[in-house]
């Protein structure tokens, strides 16, 4: 099964970018606060070629999780996108209005949902290269969603059957692509095995990476995932070390561009 | 030892061109030299071990016991406890299982300092057919209590090892191949430590363990396994069985969790069992094979010939090791990426 680029890049928003928003409920004592004791469900839609896609944010006391597919029940709220690619222009932070519902129900506790949701989604453009946090922690915050969301990317590219990406797994043995930040909790990794990935969170302790992406600090990390600094100036500059075969960290980093790209 | 490196005579061209047992023969003279405590002992195979080296330059403290094994380590008992270093030269096969008690009883129980120096280890000795061949070596040394076991990878590790043996006080036992192994070091410009394993190559797709003369092989594999397939496989030259380098086996088997053995030697209770005692100690899981002799009396042939046969030279080895690469060994596997 193929895909063009616009439904990739769908499948990155779904699996890999709605996501992260567990990290701004969890780390930003803000939105901490704010989603205490909130319960609902908000979908998204899009209308694909054949079918509607989508996924939704379920809100439970604090819990947070994303379900992909269609919510079988009445969501609390809709968000619906004509086609996959405006609720992708969406995430591009373009101006898109998606079709809001059921609005016809505005009852208190649901017009907060739709407020705070909207924040949330404010906040996630913090996402885009060119969103310079003022504040060590959204600047903290920046690096973990942009690591979190890049791997799980790479995952999704993968099971998606991504050609290029399926070509590069299949041939590999089973290996990790770890990324941390020194001085910090923030990690992740990316498992490979013969055509398989699965994104993880944290430092894989099963067995040594086989590259291991290391950026010396939070601050340091910022121009690699706003891609103003290519990787390759960012390990000359002190900026990244690359522990690990150059050519396959190298090839992550080619990867990681081409998700830049679709999400940009 | 910087005192006796400037006494050696031998060269790196000799390193290169001559035999592990050649090199031997010229360190133990050259050693003999600075310690007039060293004594020489064969059982007529002086020329064949070329322990006659060090025959020919002090004929009165070499002894030719003739084909009496039993009695040469019962006599070199006898001349440790009275302050001599015997060094004692024969066949792997004979060393280890003709003599074995003498070896046990003699030197071993009483921790004395013995060098034996076991040489045609395996089947390097491959036209004489299963009498010569010694695949219970390692085996029957690694349970003998006191006896530190080395096995060189070349000429110059011979020589780095026999040289070192003498820091030792107690029983070393040195097996080395007939000769003919290609060369693995180029200079003895490099860290070797009894009981220390050496990196040979960084890798952590898998770890191949290999000992003696199986250690070149692992080296051209895992350069094989890197230009036809980008494997990253750690090669690990084990060249002490005793004592055991369990830090370097648990690091690569935390690091890789897929290890591979090598030994020119019988698949029981030699490198391979040693390491596996080691990961089951650990209480990891990991995927594991052990390539060696299999339990059976080995044909005549050429060394060379035989290794391919058992697929412990550098073929078999690539072969195994994309064997092992495709071995499930977790009951399951969740491809689920967390979010």
């Amino acid at each position: 099964m193929t895909f063009s680029d616009e439904q990739l890049a769908g499948k990155i928003v779904l699996h890999a970018v709605l996501p992260v928003i567990k990290v701004l409920l969890e780390d930003d004592p803000a939105f901490k606060k704010s989603f205490e004791g909130l319960s609902g469900i908000v979908q998204f839609r899009a209308q694909d070629t054949d079918a509607p896609v989508g996924a939704y944010l379920v809100f439970d006391k604090g819990d947070f999780c994303v379900e992909q597919g269609i919510f079988e029940g009445k969501a609390d709220l809709l968000f619906d996108f004509p086609s996959l690619k405006s609720m992708n222009d969406m995430f591009r932070g373009k101006p898109v209005l998606p079709r809001l519902g059921p609005l016809f129900k505005a009852i208190p506790s649901r017009f907060g949902l739709l407020l705070k949701t909207f924040k949330v989604l404010l906040a996630m453009k913090i996402l885009m290269p060119n969103a310079q946090p003022k504040t060590p922690e959204k600047a903290y915050l920046k690096v973990k969603m942009s690591l979190y969301m890049v791997s799980t990317a790479l995952s999704r590219m993968n099971k998606a059957g991504d050609p290029d990406m399926k070509a590069w797994t299949s041939k590999q043995p089973e290996r990790i692509y770890q990324w941390s930040v020194e001085g910090s909790d923030i990690a992740c990794y990316l498992k490979v095995k013969a055509g398989n990935t699965k994104a993880g969170r944290g430092v894989y302790t099963r067995r040594q990476p086989f590259v291991h992406m290391r950026f010396s600090s939070v601050d340091n990390a910022l121009p690699v995932l706003s891609n103003s600094v290519d990787t390759v100036t960012a390990i000359a500059q002190g900026l990244l070390v690359n522990d690990g075969s150059p050519e396959y960290g190298g090839r992550v980093g080619d990867f990681m561009l081409r998700i830049a790209k679709l999400l940009s | 030892m910087s005192k006796t490196d400037s006494t050696f005579s031998w060269t790196i061209y000799d390193a290169n061109t001559l035999s592990q047992r050649e090199i031997y023969g010229i360190v133990l003279k050259d050693l003999g030299a600075l310690h007039p405590e060293i004594v020489g002992l064969s059982a007529d195979l002086a020329k064949s071990t070329k322990i006659g080296t060090f025959g020919d330059a002090y004929p009165d403290r070499f002894f030719n016991f003739g084909i009496a094994e039993q009695n040469m380590f019962g006599v070199s008992a006898g001349l440790a406890r009275a302050g001599l270093i015997p060094f004692v030269s024969t066949f792997s096969a004979f060393a280890s299982m003709r003599a074995c008690e003498f070896l046990r009883t003699d030197v071993c129980y009483q921790n004395l300092n013995v060098k034996v120096i076991a040489t045609h280890g395996g089947i390097s000795f491959g036209s004489a057919g299963s009498t010569h061949h010694a695949l219970e070596d390692f085996a029957i040394v690694r349970a003998l209590p006191n006896l530190t076991v080395i096995v060189p990878a070349d000429a110059i590790e011979t020589a780095q090892a026999v040289k070192r043996s003498m820091d030792i006080d107690g029983p070393v036992y040195i097996r080395i191949g007939r000769g003919f192994e290609p060369a693995v070091y180029e200079s003895e410009d490099y860290e070797f430590e009894i009981g220390k394993a050496i990196e040979m190559r960084s890798g952590s797709d898998l770890c191949i363990i290999a000992t003696g003369n199986t250690v070149w092989h692992a080296v051209q594999a895992a350069d094989i396994l890197k230009e036809e397939s980008d494997i990253s496989a750690r090669v690990l030259n084990m060249h002490t069985l005793k004592p055991l380098d369990e830090e370097s086996i648990l690091k690569a088997l935390v690091d890789t969790r897929r290890l591979i053995t090598v030994e020119d030697h019988s698949i029981i209770n030699g490198l391979g069992s040693a390491v596996a005692d080691v990961i089951a100690g650990s209480g990891k899981a990991c995927a594991f094979t052990k390539l060696g002799i299999p339990d059976t009396f080995t044909p005549h042939g050429h060394p060379e010939d035989l290794m391919h046969n058992f697929k412990i030279d550098t073929d078999g080895i690539v072969e195994k090791v994309r064997e092992l690469l495709n071995r499930e060994f977790e009951e399951t596997e969740d491809w689920e990426d967390e979010v």
